[in-house]
């Protein structure tokens, strides 16, 4: 990869890399700041502050104004070396469609059928699911700023509230913010490569339902799943890789 | 019982000292006849095995005894205790014998008393626990142990060359490093006897204990390099020795490993064929994992590596293969042996370091080891601790280091082999074991005594015993894909990456090959948490006083039964040689057939069992509830719910069970009655459910078909079911037979005319009388009870067999119908079989039940075989079976109204 050149300007690459540490908390900082409400109104929910996080792009696109705190930071825990590392993989994916000038800002996507069909991830049963939260769509292609978020939250930096809500996303098959029976069975059907019959699956979504839904209403909300993930010691903790 | 321990003791002493007495004392009672004595005392003869039955009877009592006192274990470690009663009895003993008599010999220890230990250790050890942290692990055992024994060598020839030593001792650089590589390990033992009473956290644990586990190899590497240098002499060691002891550290660590391995596959190859004769599934466990040690050892390669991968690599298979009950025997007998060597070990290195003519002191030696080796120790986990937090994804923090700096015990293993030095070689000798000795002593007492407070002073993370829930399997699953699938996108092939190829590989091939077919479909992680967790709430319940029987029946899902189906299943053999699509289809329905079928056991079970012992529950929880505690009564609820939700899925799944009661079941049921009789145990192999769409599909085939072809069939039927006794069969119907029989006597056989409930009444049993119902419970249930439940029910049972069977002398069979409709709804009397004598051939005794509905339906067979692979494909596919099977119903409705 030598003699690739022009990658970013500077400034792009400033947006992309990270004071590295940039807690949730300070995004809405930023973009209360941005939004023009008062700083003082941070709302000390963990919860709300990975919200705001995961919105914070969109808000950004939908709002170039309220950008103009703190060169809007994406909370990407990576350094520029990073970063770059991770740019070069992704422009691999798709070597035809991803121009190594990303100087003008290109609107490029990695179409799902390039990702889905690596022979190492031939085999993997949420392929489809990771593509599909982490793209901004929902539909699995993935622009760079979605790939490197996707890194940022397997990151070692990320906080754990952040992976928790990531990884809710991925078990919330029809995006209803819960996680209900369908869901669970999806997960578990997907896990077991189709080994156990129907009614097991049930029997196991309706256990699996049972033992972490704390308010009974038949489905998980993000604080059951959160509540449940942070029983086991040092479960969301493994929940990162090292690039 | 200190008391009796102690005349136990005596026994032997007693023994021993007057081994020339007994001759004299039996001499006088007969002096003359040297033929015949009324009583001879034979002494020399049980010796040996007498003294180790006693050593471990006496160190057994004297556990007994320690642990009558909760307070006195909670605060010392049973391992000093046992050090302390050794010293005790050695004293004794010194006084008795004016000798020191029983001693730690290295072999012994080494070929009998280790092994069990490490065996445990292996098999039990948390895989994916050991695995996530094999970096750690590998490096403070390889590394920590090189450096810990090179630095304390040197630094004791250090303070010999500053003159702190005591001159006498005669030893040089060489004979420093061998001392120190001998006392520098970290020994499984000691380490496992503290660590499993202090409970710290595990993953400081699996990092302690695996490095002591692991570092063996370095140890036996260290140990003979510089035995044999000092053997050589310094002189004569030439720079190839050197490099070959580099290498000899690949060989014998990697060659243990290789050896532990290889005879795991053996292991877990050996025990997929053991389904007949599962009693010797355990002693296959510990003859060949006993064997890989032997191999190891005889190689001169790490025989402690080679028993640990070999628990560790064999355990998923054999577990997966062997049978319930094996798998406790397996577990117990383990456990048993484990702790028995632990105990004898510990108390033998009381007695061991009474012998004063093996040591001599030297208080410089002896402190300055002390010192250096807990310096060394801490100075070396640090420093290796800061190297492996720059990789750790959890880092260890400060009070790990000093806990992993303070757990380095040391243990009986470097006594063995400090006894193990040549002393014209080693002039040192008596200095080393009297180090040795200390250094062990202080580290098990002292340390292990203090190491519980500091545990709780600086508040290291405990182990919580939380349970495994299904969640967590669940997540764990799903992570590993999530990361393993990012690490793929990115192109780094980290540990996830191998991890996820070693699974895929693992579930392709190797699953494939070590596991049994039918273990190898029900080798479902989450299947099996799940499984696990029912059986935890069903024994709670039993516990609460809930009905032992029917309980566990309850709540036990279909594992043991998907686990049989596949087991015998004649299909899934056919299906493996390749045959027709149709065939596939079946092969596939017949899974669900028998998933049915099962259900509709549990639901006989449920009628049978439920509600009364629910009722007798109700009385005794009233009775108990105030004693009850939090987690009971949760346990209660857990389970309560879980019989509520299992009990609708039944109900609504009834269609299925009336559907699959019909369903003939020819060929297999003789057979699974010979083996039901002779063996109970084997039911536990044998399917309760049937699997016989193959033979559906014979039978059907011949009703379609031409009449050669049916009177073919239906003779080869006749021969295979030969011998068929009634498994399960309803009392009334047991009442009926007689006056059928009597009322049909062209048909060869005594017929049982099934009182033919409507479909409803099969559907709910618990709608038609009550009578049948026992036995269909029993005869069934057996083989969805687990193993260890079925001793109970199998006597229940045979009281009702033993009423059932007498009447049916001859097989009971069922004369197959003619295909043309019978109005027979009213009647319940089958066709008289007199104009066709050939298709008189003999229904198997599941059909008796089955028959009662198949006797209706006859009728309408071939329209039902046309469809049936339809259905049956239609059944598969579709997502609830419930509608799918509602066809069935229907059929059979109408079958019967013909």
């Amino acid at each position: 990869m030598g003699n690739k050149q022009t990658v970013f300007t500077h400034e792009q690459l400033e947006e992309y890399q990270v004071g590295v540490g940039v807690s949730p908390e300070l995004a809405q900082l930023v973009w209360d700041a941005g939004s023009q409400e008062s700083p003082q109104s941070l709302v000390c929910d963990i919860r709300l502050s990975v919200w705001v996080w995961s919105d914070w792009r969109g808000k950004r696109r939908d709002n170039p104004e309220a950008s103009w705190f703190l060169s809007p930071q994406d909370c990407t825990f990576f350094t520029r070396k990073e970063i770059m590392r991770l740019f070069y993989r992704y422009q691999d994916l798709a070597p035809q469609l991803v121009p190594l000038d990303y100087t003008t800002c290109p609107e490029v996507k990695v179409p799902y059928e390039l990702i889905s069909s690596m022979p190492e991830l031939k085999d993997n049963p949420f392929r489809q699911r990771i593509a599909q939260v982490f793209s901004q769509d929902g539909d699995g292609h993935m622009t760079l700023e979605n790939f490197l978020d996707m890194f940022s939250v397997m990151s070692e930096m990320a906080p754990r509230d952040l992976k928790a809500y990531y990884a809710f996303k991925i078990y919330d098959f029809n995006n209803d913010d819960y996680i209900c029976a369908w869901d669970l069975e999806q997960t578990v059907t997907r896990l077991t490569r189709g080994e156990l019959s129907a009614e097991e699956v049930t029997l196991v979504c309706e256990k699996v339902l049972d033992e972490a839904d704390s308010d009974h209403d038949g489905r998980l909300s993000l604080e059951d799943f959160q509540n449940m993930i942070l029983r086991a010691p040092d479960f969301l903790s493994t929940f990162h890789i090292r690039i | 019982m200190l008391g009796a321990a102690m005349l136990l003791f005596w026994l032997p002493l007693v023994g021993a000292g007057a081994t020339d007495k007994p001759t004299q004392e039996s001499v006088p009672l007969g002096e003359p006849p040297p033929g015949l004595a009324l009583f001879r005392w034979q002494w020399h003869e049980v010796e040996a095995p007498y003294l180790v039955a006693l050593w471990i009877l006496v160190a057994s009592l004297a556990k007994i005894v320690f642990h009558l006192s909760r307070k006195v274990t909670s605060l010392v470690p049973e391992s000093c205790l046992l050090i302390l009663l050794g010293l005790v009895l050695g004293g004794i003993v010194l006084a008795v014998a004016k000798k020191a008599e029983y001693q730690l010999e290295p072999g012994t220890f080494f070929l009998f008393l280790l092994p069990p230990i490490v065996l445990d250790s292996g098999y039990f050890m948390p895989s994916r626990l050991f695995f996530d942290n094999l970096g750690a692990i590998l490096t403070y055992a390889v590394v920590g142990t090189l450096w810990n024994a090179f630095t304390t060598g040197v630094a004791l020839w250090g303070l010999q060359q500053a003159g702190l030593v005591a001159p006498r001792v005669q030893a040089g650089l060489l004979d420093f490093l061998l001392f120190g590589s001998l006392i520098s390990a970290v020994d499984p033992v000691a380490v496992l006897a503290v660590f499993e009473e202090v409970h710290v956290n595990e993953t400081l644990f699996i990092i302690v204990f695996g490095e002591s586990l692991l570092n063996d190899a370095v140890t036996v590497v260290l140990y003979k390099v510089c035995n044999s240098f000092v053997e050589m002499g310094s002189a004569n060691v030439q720079a190839t020795d050197y490099l070959k002891g580099i290498a000899s550290l690949f060989v014998v660590s990697l060659g243990g490993a290789a050896v532990g391995l290889v005879f795991a596959f053996l292991l877990a190859l050996t025990t997929r064929f053991t389904k007949r004769v599962r009693i010797i599934e355990p002693l296959l466990v510990f003859l060949l994992a006993y064997a890989a040690y032997l191999t190891a050892e005889m190689a001169s390669l790490s025989a402690i590596l080679a028993v640990t991968m070999c628990g560790l690599g064999c355990k998923k298979y054999v577990e997966a293969n062997i049978s319930h009950k094996s798998r406790t025997a397996v577990k117990y007998t383990m456990k048993t042996l484990a702790s028995c060597a632990e105990t004898v070990i510990f108390m033998l290195l009381g007695i061991s370091a009474v012998d004063s003519s093996k040591w001599a002191w030297d208080s410089g030696l002896v402190l300055g080891t002390l010192f250096f080796i807990l310096f060394f120790r801490a100075l070396g986990v640090v420093l290796q601790t800061w190297v492996l937090n720059q990789f750790r994804l959890v880092p260890l923090d400060k009070i790990d280091q000093v806990v992993m700096s303070y757990g380095g015990l040391r243990g009986a293993v470097a006594f063995a082999l400090v006894i193990l030095l040549d002393r014209t070689k080693v002039p040192a000798k008596d200095y080393f074991v009297a180090t040795t000795i200390v250094v062990v002593f202080f580290t098990v007492i002292v340390q292990g005594l203090t190491i519980k407070p500091l545990v709780k002073w600086l508040r290291v993370k405990r182990s919580d015993h939380h349970k495994p829930t299904l969640n967590q399997e669940l997540h764990e699953h799903t992570f590993d894909h999530i990361l393993a699938a990012v690490e793929d996108v990115v192109g780094h092939h980290g540990y996830h990456y191998w991890r996820d190829r070693w699974e895929q590989f693992d579930k392709k091939y190797l699953s494939q090959l070590l596991m049994r077919r039918s273990a190898y479909r029900i080798r479902d992680q989450i299947w099996d948490v799940y499984y696990r967790l029912n059986i935890r709430d069903a024994i709670s319940f039993v516990d609460q006083g809930g009905h032992v029987l029917s309980s566990t029946g309850l709540t036990l899902p279909s594992m043991p039964s998907r686990n049989s189906v596949a087991e015998t299943s004649v299909t899934n053999l056919l299906r493996e040689s390749g045959s027709g699509a149709c065939l596939d289809l079946q092969v596939i329905d017949t899974v669900r057939s028998g998933r049915d079928r099962e259900d509709a056991v549990m639901h006989h079970l449920l009628c049978g069992g439920l509600y009364k012992p629910r009722r007798r529950y109700k009385a005794s929880c009233g009775r108990h509830f105030i004693s009850e505690d939090a987690q009971e009564r949760q346990d209660k609820e857990v389970f309560q719910q879980n019989m509520k939700r299992r009990l609708e899925s039944f109900k609504s799944t009834k269609h299925n069970i009336c559907f699959t009661k019909s369903k003939p079941r020819p060929r297999k049921t003789g057979h699974k009655k010979k083996d039901g009789v002779a063996n109970p145990e084997a039911t536990n192999g044998k399917p309760p459910r049937d699997l016989g769409f193959q033979d559906t599909g014979a039978v059907i085939l011949t009703v379609e078909s031409e009449e050669e072809e049916e009177s073919d069939s239906s003779e080869t039927e006749k021969e295979d079911d030969e011998g068929i006794i009634f498994v399960a069969r309803a009392t009334s119907e047991v009442l009926q037979e007689g006056k059928v029989s009597g009322s049909l006597e062209v048909c060869p056989s005594p017929r049982i005319i099934p009182p033919s409930p409507t479909c409803a009444e099969k559907e709910l049993p618990w709608k038609s009388g009550q009578g049948d119902l026992a036995v269909y419970v029993s005869s069934e249930t057996t083989k969805i009870v687990p193993v260890d439940m079925q001793t109970g029910w199998n006597q229940s049972i045979s009281s009702l067999e033993s009423l059932a069977s007498p009447p049916c002398t001859q097989p009971p069979t069922l004369t197959r119908l003619p295909p043309h409709p019978l109005g027979m709804e009213e009647t319940q009397v089958p066709l008289d079989m007199s104009s066709d004598p050939r298709s008189s051939f003999a229904f198997p005794p599941s059909l008796a039940k089955a028959g009662r509905s198949r006797s209706e339906s006859s009728a309408d067979i071939p329209q039902q075989q046309e469809l049936q692979p339809l259905m049956g494909h239609k059944d598969h596919t579709h997502l609830s079976p419930g509608t799918a099977n509602s066809h069935w119903c229907i059929q059979f409705n109408r079958g019967g109204r013909l």
